[in-house]
C-alpha cells in the first residue's frame, strides 16, 4: 500500500508541464546485462554468457533507470520520496533499433503532462516523454512515455 | 479461441487468435537484489521484508520493471527474433510478491501488411495465480513472411 504524504501546502504540479529535465547517461555494461540475464530464464540450449546485443527484456530497465537520473523527486516533482511512495503508472516505448552491450545511451526527457486523479485518495500523474540515443551511431534506440503516480 | 503457433509467419495468423500462454515463477526475492543494483534503486520496499510489512504489505514488492521484463520475455520469445519487437504500451496495475507465479497471455488485435514483413498488434496481460491483473497493455512486432 502506498504511504500518503501529508503536506499543508497545496501542490499544483500543472505548472511543471513542458519542463525539460536534465540529460542523463548510462553505459549498458556487461556486468548489468550479465546480472540481468542471471535473473531471467534463458532459452534452452543458450550458451551465450554475454551477448553483443542486450535482450529487449533489458530495455524497459534502461528506460526506467535512465529516467530516474533525469529528475529529482523533490526538486522537480515536489515529492518526498522518503515519506511518500511513488508508483509506476504506464509506459509506452517505440523501439527504433537494438540496444548494444557496452554502448552508452543518452536519455533526455521532458514533463509531457500532469493531471490529478482520485482513487481511494487523490494523486497526481506525471507523464514524461523521453528519447534514448546510443553512442554507437548517434541514432535513436527508443522513444516513449513513462508516467509516475505521486500520492498527495 | 484458436491458439496462434509459436514463431509464426505473417500468413499463419488471424485477428482474435490467442497467444500461447506462458507461466513464470515462482518469483524469487533474491532476484530483487541484482535488479535493485542495476536500477540503482535500493528502496527498502523491494529488499526489506520487515520494512514492507510495517507498511501494510505482505512481503517485499517485486520491482515493476522486472514484472515487465517477464511480459517482454513472453512476447519476444513468441516472435522469430527478440528484436522483432516494435513497440509496447504497458499499464502497471498491482504488485508482485516473492513466490508469486506470473501467467502471461495475449490476443491478436491487428495485422498490418508490409512489403518486407508484416506487423502484428497484440493485446497482452499478466496475472498472478489468483487471477489478479498485474500488467495489461499492447505490443507490436515484425513478422517474416513464409519463405517461398
Amino acid at each position: 500500500m502506498p504511504i500518503s504524504f501529508a503536506t499543508s501546502k497545496p501542490i499544483d504540479r500543472k505548472a511543471l508541464i513542458g519542463k525539460v529535465l536534465r540529460t542523463a547517461n548510462y553505459r549498458v555494461s556487461t556486468e548489468d546485462v550479465q546480472d540481468f540475464m542471471g535473473v531471467m530464464p534463458q532459452p534452452s540450449g543458450s550458451t551465450e554468457k554475454v551477448p553483443q546485443i542486450a535482450p529487449p527484456t533489458f530495455a524497459p530497465l534502461v528506460a526506467v533507470l535512465g529516467l530516474l537520473r533525469t529528475f529529482d523527486w523533490s526538486a522537480d516533482f515536489e515529492f518526498d520520496y522518503r515519506d511518500g511512495t511513488a508508483m509506476f503508472g504506464e509506459q509506452s516505448i517505440e523501439f527504433h533499433r537494438p540496444l548494444y552491450v557496452n554502448e552508452e545511451v543518452e536519455i533526455s526527457a521532458m514533463i509531457n503532462d500532469v493531471y490529478e486523479k482520485s482513487g481511494r485518495q487523490k494523486f497526481d500523474v506525471v507523464e514524461l516523454a523521453f528519447k534514448i540515443k546510443g553512442d554507437r551511431d548517434g541514432q535513436l534506440v527508443m522513444t516513449g512515455k513513462q508516467s509516475y503516480i505521486l500520492f498527495k | 479461441m484458436t491458439i496462434a503457433p509459436n514463431k509464426p509467419y505473417a500468413e499463419d495468423l488471424t485477428i482474435g487468435m490467442a497467444l500461447p500462454t506462458v507461466k513464470f515463477g515462482p518469483m524469487d526475492r533474491f532476484d530483487y537484489i541484482p535488479i535493485a543494483l542495476i536500477l540503482r534503486d535500493t528502496n527498502p520496499l523491494h529488499l526489506d521484508r520487515v520494512y514492507a510489512q510495517e507498511r501494510g504489505l505482505p512481503d517485499t514488492v517485486q520491482q515493476g520493471p522486472l514484472n515487465q521484463a517477464y511480459l517482454y520475455e513472453f512476447f519476444t520469445n513468441w516472435l522469430h527474433q527478440p528484436w522483432d519487437l516494435a513497440s509496447t504500451e504497458i499499464r502497471f496495475s498491482a504488485n508482485v510478491f516473492p513466490e508469486d507465479i506470473l501467467h502471461c497471455g495475449g490476443e491478436i488485435e491487428g495485422l498490418e501488411v508490409g512489403e518486407e514483413y508484416d506487423i502484428v498488434h497484440c493485446r497482452l496481460w499478466q496475472k498472478n495465480d489468483e487471477g489478479i491483473s498485474i500488467l495489461t497493455g499492447k505490443a507490436s512486432g515484425r513478422l517474416p513472411k513464409h519463405p517461398k
